[in-house]
Order: structure tokens, then C-alpha cells, then sequence
């Protein structure tokens, strides 16, 4: 009984995510766990995130800027949920090069949490 | 001896490679001419018949109300496909300045304010507008049924003219369309650089006029320039508030992007419509998901910098007249008149001189050899 209350202390509130079909970046929060996939970037050119939220939460929408600009993406994107916790983002594009910040903002249980990635494009 | 440091000083500057990351930087501007990609939208785009009904009707002036203008009239081949003036005229004076056709099947919005989202339907404003062509899809239409040699030639491309006079119009549009994606510039002096430094040709890269180098150097450096003038076509194809006074004349202003998204998203003509020949409408992402923004007011699409020493006068509203002038504007901006909620980018760059000069010898190198457009030469009667 020791051993397992220690096993849960140790391990992190987010357990990791898995999105089936090749290598993953991954973002983690106390109580979220993001794995996301995506194309190449390219300046100027339309790309679509996909991505696991762990566990399943009520919502999530995915959004970008670029923070030392002061400006977000001339598109909004439009997520759709695939089943299990699984995304697709599509619309999004980055306009400059420079360094964006994804954002995925994951409703759940009534509290939004929000994780953020850097992005450089050159 | 001032001045034979100076000079010692240059010589060494001028000598230092680029960076890595400058390379990297240089090399994303080319290689130039891209491939040749049809337009699904456009189900003749690169159709060679349609490309020739599509040169007839360019330069056919009895598509408009008065039968004195035509796409021609503004878009000069000889000027790089624009006119020379600060604003356009057709049959009235037009609020913008006309932009160039060269390149322009790499664009993903056409017009100043981007209020559509393809060749074909961005050619219906201009055959419409009062101002400059007053025509109709009557009278478009008409044309088409009743000319013995266009009609033929409409036949060979589309087949039967349909019984509707709107979709005549947009077949017309779409050859207009096809004609137009073959104005693409020549190499320039840039782009023989831009290859030898990426081969590592040092005889290449020598050729390069020294200032014209150096001009680029500010312009990947501390002009950051490329942020916005992105890619093979220095351009990122999107809209930006660059400072240049909103006015058309007192009292009335253009509001440029913010007007042109309401405009795209009202057109039935866009590619959400049911014109677009693209039926898995892939083309369509940009129109989908745009959205209209506060900061949209006083944007202009950044437009592609080759041939660019063949366009003057320069911005939406062509109110500067010279290279020298653009680059004056962007050493002097204020501050104070971009948007307190937009971007921080643009800052007064401060050149001096000699690097005023510079960047100005840099645009002058991304031109090419001369103007490539040769009319072809009327085939026989359509039969």
C-alpha cells in the first residue's frame, strides 16, 4: 500500500500523450498533456496541427501570435475533435518569420488551462 | 588619413562573408522563376488556347461601356505591367495606385486590400467598376456570341457558350486569368548572386555590384526588411500598415484590408462560391479562415519587390515617386502614426547616405534583363 501511494506522489499529474502515426513534439502542464504533429512550417503557407489531449477535456481551441510583435495569425483556426482525445487544427498560418508562440487552450471540469509552445521560422 | 581608414574599413566589411544565417536568409529569396503550377480553381489555367483568348481579351477594349479601355490601358507591358501613374484612370480616376501584373499568379489575395481570392475573380472588379471599365456581363457576354473569331475561339476552349450571362463573364475572366500567369519576370543580377553564394561560386558572388550587397546586408540585417518581404517573390502575400497616410483626398479615406476582407467575404464570386473549379476547394483555406480584425484599417498587401525600379510611383496610392523616396519613408517613419495596437515592427531605420544608396542599389538589382513580354503574333482566323 506504501509503495503504490509513493508510485502516484512520483508520477506526473499529466500522464504522457500518445498521437499514433509517427514523432510528436509534446507540451505538459500539472494536470494536461499535449502531444501535437505538424508539417514543415513555411512562411507564408497554410499548415494543420494534430494533437492528443490527455486526459480528454470538454474543449480545446489552438491559436498563435507572435509575442514580440504584438500581433496573432491573419486566420482563425478551426479545430475539430476527432474521437479520444484527438485533434485536427486547420487554417493556421504564420505570415512572418520570426518567433510565434502556439497556444492550445484545453477547457475541463469548469477551469481552463493554457499551454503554450515557442516556434521559430526562419 | 581619416579617410584612407575609412576606405580600408569598407574594403574589409565588404570582404566579410555572410553569416550562416544570412546565407540561409539570402538563399530563401530564390530560386527563381519558379515551376509553373496550375490553378485548380481555374480549370483552363495553363490551357495554351485559353492563354490566347485570354491575351485577346486583355487588350480588347470593346469589353468596356465606352469601348476605350481594356485591362491594357493600365497594365503596360512595357512598364512591367503597370502605368506609370500615381492613381489609376480608366474611366474615371481610381482611388489606388495600379498594381503590377508581374508575378501575379504567386499571390494568394489580388488588389491593394485583397478582396479576392483569385486571378480570375479579382479580373471581374476592374470589367465592372464604374470607374474603370463600367462594363457588364451583358456586355461581355454579347461580345463573346457575337464575334465570329472570339466566339470561335471561346468554342475551342469552354465549348458551347452557356445561356447565362454571368457565367460568359467568368469563362472570360478565367482565360484573362490564364493569359495573366504567364507575366513572370526574367533572372535579375540578385538571383545569379543568390545561386553562386549557395553553390559556393566565389567568381558569382564577385560579380555582385559591392553596393548592392551591402544594400542587402541592411535589408536581412537591421532594416529586417524580409520580415514582411519574405520568399522568391519578396513578398508574404499578406497586409500591413506601413505608415502611408490613409486620405484619399480630405474626408475621405481607404480603409484598405478591413474593407477588402467585408468585400471577399461578400463576393459571390470568391472561392466558396460555386465558380471555383476546385471542387475539393483546397484553394478555399485562405477564404475560410480569414478573419477581420480592428487592425485591418489602413493595411495594404506588401507587393513583391522584382522589377520593382520599373513601377513607380510606389505604395497603394503611389505617392512616392521614386526608389529613393520608399526608403526615405521606411529611415523616417514616425512612430506615432502606426496603429497603438498593431505591430511593433517598423521603427524609424535612421541610414545614412551611403546606405540609403545602398538599398536602393539592391532593389535596383532584383530587376531582370528587360521586358520578356512579346505579343504573339495573331493566328489566322479561328476556325
Amino acid at each position: 500500500m506504501k509503495r503504490w501511494l509513493l508510485l502516484v506522489l512520483l508520477a506526473p499529474a499529466a500522464q504522457a500523450c500518445e498521437l499514433p502515426g509517427g514523432p510528436v513534439q509534446s507540451i505538459n502542464s500539472a494536470n494536461v498533456a499535449i502531444a501535437y504533429r505538424m508539417a514543415p512550417l513555411r512562411v507564408g503557407e497554410h499548415f494543420a496541427v494534430e494533437f492528443a489531449v490527455c486526459p480528454a477535456p470538454d474543449s480545446v481551441t489552438l491559436d498563435a501570435w507572435m509575442p514580440d510583435h504584438r500581433h496573432g495569425m491573419n486566420y482563425k483556426p478551426a479545430v475539430a475533435a476527432l474521437g479520444g482525445g484527438r485533434y485536427r487544427a486547420e487554417g493556421l498560418m504564420f505570415h512572418m518569420p520570426g518567433r510565434w508562440e502556439l497556444v492550445f487552450e484545453v477547457r475541463a471540469g469548469g477551469r481552463t488551462e493554457r499551454l503554450a509552445q515557442s516556434v521559430r521560422l526562419e | 588619413m581619416r579617410f584612407w581608414f575609412g576606405l580600408l574599413l569598407a574594403a574589409v566589411q565588404s570582404a566579410q562573408a555572410f553569416s550562416d544565417a544570412e546565407v540561409r536568409a539570402i538563399a530563401s529569396h530564390g530560386p527563381w522563376p519558379p515551376a509553373f503550377r496550375a490553378d485548380p480553381s481555374n480549370r483552363v489555367s495553363g490551357n495554351p488556347q485559353a492563354i490566347d483568348l485570354g491575351e485577346r481579351l486583355f487588350f480588347e477594349r470593346r469589353l468596356s461601356a465606352d469601348g476605350e479601355q481594356s485591362c491594357s490601358r493600365c497594365h503596360l507591358p512595357e512598364r512591367n505591367w503597370t502605368d506609370g501613374e500615381q492613381r489609376a484612370r480608366g474611366i474615371a480616376l481610381v482611388d489606388r495606385n495600379t498594381p503590377s501584373l508581374s508575378n501575379v499568379r504567386l499571390q494568394r489575395w489580388f488588389g491593394w486590400d485583397g478582396a479576392h481570392d483569385s486571378l480570375w475573380s479579382q479580373a471581374i472588379r476592374p470589367i465592372l467598376d464604374a470607374k474603370e471599365m463600367g462594363s457588364s456581363a451583358a456586355r461581355v457576354a454579347k461580345l463573346l456570341r457575337a464575334d465570329a473569331d472570339l466566339s470561335c475561339r471561346y468554342r475551342k476552349v469552354f465549348g458551347p457558350p452557356a445561356a447565362q450571362d454571368e457565367k460568359l463573364l467568368v469563362d472570360a475572366v478565367k482565360a484573362i486569368a490564364a493569359f495573366q500567369e504567364t507575366m513572370t519576370s526574367g533572372r535579375s543580377a540578385f538571383d545569379d548572386f543568390r545561386d553562386a553564394l549557395v553553390k559556393g561560386d566565389k567568381a558569382g558572388v564577385a560579380n555582385y555590384p559591392e553596393s548592392a550587397r551591402r544594400g542587402l546586408a541592411i535589408f536581412i540585417g537591421r532594416g529586417s526588411c524580409n520580415t514582411c518581404h519574405v520568399g522568391p517573390a519578396f513578398t508574404n502575400g499578406e497586409f500591413h500598415d506601413t505608415g502611408i497616410p490613409f486620405f484619399i483626398e480630405p474626408g475621405r479615406v481607404d480603409p484598405g484590408r478591413r474593407e477588402g476582407i467585408k468585400k471577399l467575404l461578400a463576393d459571390r464570386f470568391n472561392l466558396l462560391g460555386p465558380y471555383n473549379d476546385d471542387r475539393k476547394q483546397s484553394t478555399a483555406t485562405g477564404t475560410k479562415h480569414v478573419v477581420l480584425e480592428h487592425r485591418n484599417f489602413g493595411e495594404f498587401k506588401v507587393p513583391s519587390l522584382r522589377n520593382l525600379a520599373l513601377t513607380a510611383p510606389y505604395m497603394h496610392n503611389g505617392r512616392l515617386e521614386t526608389l529613393r523616396e520608399v526608403v526615405d519613408h521606411y529611415s523616417n517613419i514616425s512612430p506615432d502614426r502606426l496603429h497603438s495596437d498593431g505591430e511593433a515592427i517598423l521603427k524609424p531605420l535612421k541610414l545614412g547616405e551611403g546606405e540609403s544608396k545602398d538599398l536602393v542599389a539592391f532593389l535596383e538589382s532584383l530587376q531582370d534583363g528587360g521586358n520578356n513580354y512579346r505579343r504573339v503574333a495573331l493566328a489566322a482566323d479561328c476556325r
